[in-house]
């Protein structure tokens, strides 16, 4: 146990090391990541002004879209989203991102078998899945430490798009879990799809097809809710959206107290799943591996 | 790709930004515009920009250095990504049936003249140039930075805001957004210029007639400057050992 | 073919505006230094790293002169980390100096000018420039494309190379499944297609088996000494500067140690010589040898002892009176030997090496190298 502690701790250190050493490179990274959330911003306030412009021009008749006149006032809304929700969703997907996206992760495996690497998994005393989860949350615990701080600068200079304020304590619980969940599933997704490279030596077309779904299906390049109803209902029985919108939507209140433990729930199965099948393919793929020869 | 995500916001709104905005298929000849120049400079210079700080990192860039040619021209052109052009069929696909939507609409239909077709070409390859021109810049600060990983990154964080109207940066602190990416780092310029000459080129919004020109001046001060910073880079080249 | 390559000793009249001064190389005062962001092991100072950097100024090559003239083939060497490589890149211009100044055929090396960049070529042992997966004959195209070779002389020069250094058959042959030593044959080549005057070698055998080092160093000598250009040239191996270079210059902690013939290095180095004695079967009072100098080895019948310069002749004398022996040699210490005993009178961290230690360091400079 202190060895596996004592190995994880190595792990970290050199990673965090590592980032140190590359400062320059490493701000610039971290500021860069928010350039997109301002052109965001910038879009959608330009789609609501448009919005607002059709509807006031429409007047009496019926509203054009899905672009609704709140009973309340004169704030427009987008599939139930108003202008501060808008952004504030995507902040949150940026946070979501944080934990569930796994840059190459997949694609290093699938390098690792095709070159003969993944031998090595093979010789050393070592599983690989558990290997490749430790760095990765040694990588992401060295990546955030430090970016912690421009995430929390950029949320309290946003801190007026969260008009619900926090959620309580309940949905925060439930907020936290759904993101450590989200970053579990977002390894074992990923790290099934690069064992695949056993059975097709190239994967390239495949991650890129996955990458595309994770983009839209996610939720991270908007919200779900502004899907037809119909896809709306077939992505709810994906685990994708549980990388990006789940998360977000527990905290923006899009989702009701009592669905949003079933959603959790559902997430930890999900989870189970890919662990189980990840599990499956690496075993099968190291005998098939073996079989050839190498 | 993307594109999908529009044809989801057009299903919300028919206009993005307010009067004299883009509807839909404006928008979408707009979207063709950035997929044009996109892959174009993915097909030519982008493998060149990594090649090169691949170059710095190993000190091969040495050999390129004793080549008694250009060093900027002999980087620039050593590799092509054909595979990138793909997206460039595309564009012409998305273009095409765009412009028959437009030219075939009941409300204001769009005329093509046969101008639009020269300067289209024309200030998309300006905008290559200046595309071109931010990536040598970039890329020469590895030569700085010691490593540049995030060098991709970096370009693409930048020219992001390319691939929108310039006009939805047109209010409150947006200005000083939209003036630095005009006026500093013309990256506004790129797509705006030449997809604004296509799909609204009759719809005078402020006095439109001075920004081809604005685009031209962009692009010489871009073309010269990129290559002012890449040879002062060189002066500062180390030669990694072996 | 040797009366046609004479006409190349001088510049073609009239293409060159600028006249040779004295001398074709000429480096003044030359200074390189780094800036070296100080890395201190630890997450502590990892995280102050961020705050505050510290630096430390690194003098690659401290103030250098150097003068050397047409038709030269000057060796430097040096230990790892003394500038000799820095030298060779600020003289190709691959980097700008911090001060100083060089001129090589007139022109700065670091203004990169392509009539410059025409008349020279370096060749780096560690590096490679060849397309990986091409055959060499591809890169070679290139190579005349961009140094602008007309064809007839570009077949000439290719076939006369090629032909001496034994490679015509492996010219199709991509370059990865080339052996080390006919990838730096074809390195070299690619260097010599636009027939340069002046050629910069760094370490050009590294690595290489002896036949392969034999085969090059062949080949530079009867190729420099053909068309008289001037080569500079750094390696770890004596064998090579000892068959190549009547000039050495010996380069430590970036400022040149010594300039001169090789001979020379041994007289003012070294204040010993080995002298070797071939003892009769009856001659066994060995321990007496000690009186007559350090005893450097005893394997009989063969003794070795290391002697004072000026005390040779007195004590060969006082030998021969006293011992029955069959055969005298005296022999200067071996180059390996008197080099690394200079590098250490320079830097005193520099151990003086013993045989097995340079055997070990050649292995060494495989995997380390000039800053």
């Amino acid at each position: 146990m202190t060895a596996h502690v004592v190995k994880w701790w190595t792990i970290l250190r050199i990673s965090l090391e590592e980032r140190f050493v590359y400062r320059g490179d490493f701000a610039l990274g971290t500021l860069m990541r928010f350039l997109p959330i301002i052109t965001q911003i910038f879009l959608w306030t330009a789609v609501f002004a448009a919005v607002e412009q059709a509807s006031t021009q429409s007047g009496a008749q019926a509203s054009e879209g899905a672009a609704e006149q709140s009973a309340a006032g004169s704030a427009t809304t987008v599939a139930g989203y108003s202008l501060s929700a808008m952004i504030a969703y995507y902040l949150l997907t940026m946070m979501s991102r944080a934990f569930s996206s796994m840059p190459g992760l997949a694609s290093g495996i699938a390098l690792q078998v095709r070159n003969g690497e993944i031998k090595k998994f093979l010789i050393q005393p070592v599983d690989m899945i558990g290997f490749l989860l430790l760095t990765r949350m040694a990588h992401k615990l060295a990546y955030y430490t430090i970016a912690i701080l421009p995430f929390a600068f950029v949320f309290y200079l946003c801190r007026g798009y969260f008009e619900l304020g926090w959620p309580d304590m309940q949905r925060l619980v439930v907020y936290v879990c759904s993101l450590l969940l989200a970053f579990v599933l977002g390894f074992f997704l990923e790290a099934s799809i690069g064992l695949i490279s056993f059975w097709f030596l190239e994967v390239s077309s495949l991650l890129f097809v996955y990458n595309l779904l994770t983009f839209f299906l996610s939720g991270h390049m908007f919200p779900l809710d502004l899907l037809p109803d119909i896809a709306q209902q077939v992505v709810t029985y994906l685990p994708l959206h549980y990388l990006a919108y789940f998360p977000a939507a527990v905290f923006l209140e899009k989702i009701p107290a009592n669905e949003m433990w079933i959603g959790l729930g559902v997430q930890a199965l999900w989870v189970l799943a890919f662990i189980g099948l990840s599990r499956v393919m690496l075993n099968r793929g190291l005998h098939r591996y073996s079989g050839f020869g190498g | 790709m993307n594109i999908g995500f529009y044809i989801i916001i057009f299903q919300h709104t028919n206009m993005i930004g307010e009067e004299g905005g883009w509807k839909q298929y404006e928008f979408f000849v707009f979207l063709a515009t950035t997929w044009f120049i996109n892959s174009i400079v993915q097909t030519f210079f982008m493998p060149n920009a990594q090649e090169f700080s691949e170059l710095i990192r190993t000190g091969n860039l040495d050999f390129a250095l004793l080549k008694p040619i250009d060093t900027q021209f002999l980087i620039s052109f050593q590799k092509m990504d054909w595979a990138s052009l793909s997206n460039f069929v595309m564009a012409v696909a998305l273009l095409v049936y765009s412009l028959i939507n437009l030219t075939s609409q009941p409300e204001n239909p769009l005329t093509l003249h046969w101008s639009m077709f020269l300067l289209y070409p024309f200030f998309i390859f300006c905008g290559v140039m200046i595309m071109y021109s931010i990536m040598v810049a970039l890329a020469s600060t590895s030569i700085w930075l010691g490593r540049n990983q995030t060098l991709y990154n970096c370009w693409f964080y930048i020219t992001n805001f390319s691939r929108y109207p310039m006009e939805i940066y047109q209010r409150g602190w947006g200005w000083a957004l939209w003036g630095a990416f005009t006026f500093v780092i013309p990256v506004l310029v790129v797509v705006n210029i030449p997809a604004r000459i296509m799909a609204q080129p009759l719809r005078p919004v402020g006095h439109q007639w001075y920004w081809p020109f604005i685009a031209l001046a962009a692009t010489l001060i871009s073309v010269l400057s990129s290559r002012f910073v890449f040879k002062k880079a060189l002066g500062a080249y180390r030669s990694a050992s072996s | 073919m040797l009366v046609k390559y004479g006409c190349r000793l001088l510049p073609p009249a009239g293409e060159q505006s600028i006249i040779f001064p004295m001398s074709i190389i000429q480096i003044k005062d030359l200074v390189k230094t780094y800036r070296v962001y100080q890395k201190k092991e630890g997450l502590a100072a990892s995280l102050k790293g961020l705050v505050k950097r510290e630096y430390k100024d690194v003098n690659a090559v401290a103030g250098i002169d150097l003068e050397v003239e047409q038709g030269e083939f000057v060796a430097f060497l040096g230990p790892n980390g003394a500038g000799k490589t820095t030298t060779l890149k600020l003289l190709s211009g691959v980097i700008h100096p911090t001060s100083g100044s060089a001129q090589v055929m007139g022109y700065t090396p670091w203004k990169r000018d392509n009539r410059y960049r025409r008349r020279f070529a370096l060749v780096m042992g560690q590096k490679n420039q060849l397309w990986w997966d091409l055959p060499a004959q591809e890169s070679f195209r290139l190579h005349q494309q961009i140094y602008r070779i007309p064809p007839q002389q570009f077949d000439e020069t290719l076939a006369e190379i090629s032909d001496l250094l034994d490679i015509t058959r492996l010219l199709k042959q991509p370059v990865r499944e080339l052996s080390l030593g006919e990838r730096m044959k074809m390195e070299l080549t690619a260097a010599l297609l636009h027939s340069p005057d002046v050629l910069f070698l760094d370490e050009p055998t590294i690595g290489l088996d002896v036949v392969a080092q034999h085969n090059i160093q062949q080949f530079l000598k009867f190729y420099q000494e053909r068309r008289k250009i001037t080569i500079l040239l750094t390696s770890h191996y004596m064998k090579d500067v000892a068959a190549l270079c009547k000039r050495v210059v010996i380069i430590a902690q970036g400022q040149i140690q010594y300039d001169g013939s090789l001979e020379g290095i041994v007289d003012q180095t070294t204040s010993h010589k080995l002298v070797s004695l071939l003892l009769d079967e009856n001659e066994i009072r060995t321990e007496e040898f000690s009186k007559y100098g350090t005893v450097e080895s005893i394997e009989l019948p063969r003794v070795v002892l290391r002697v004072a310069r000026e005390d040779v002749a007195k004590t060969l004398n006082a030998i021969l009176d006293n011992h029955t022996i069959h055969d005298v040699t005296v022999e200067d210490p071996p180059l390996e030997e008197v080099i690394a005993e200079m590098f250490s009178k320079v830097d005193p961290s520099i151990q003086r090496a013993t045989d097995e230690d340079i055997a070990a360091s050649a292995d060494h400079a495989g995997t380390e190298s000039d800053a």
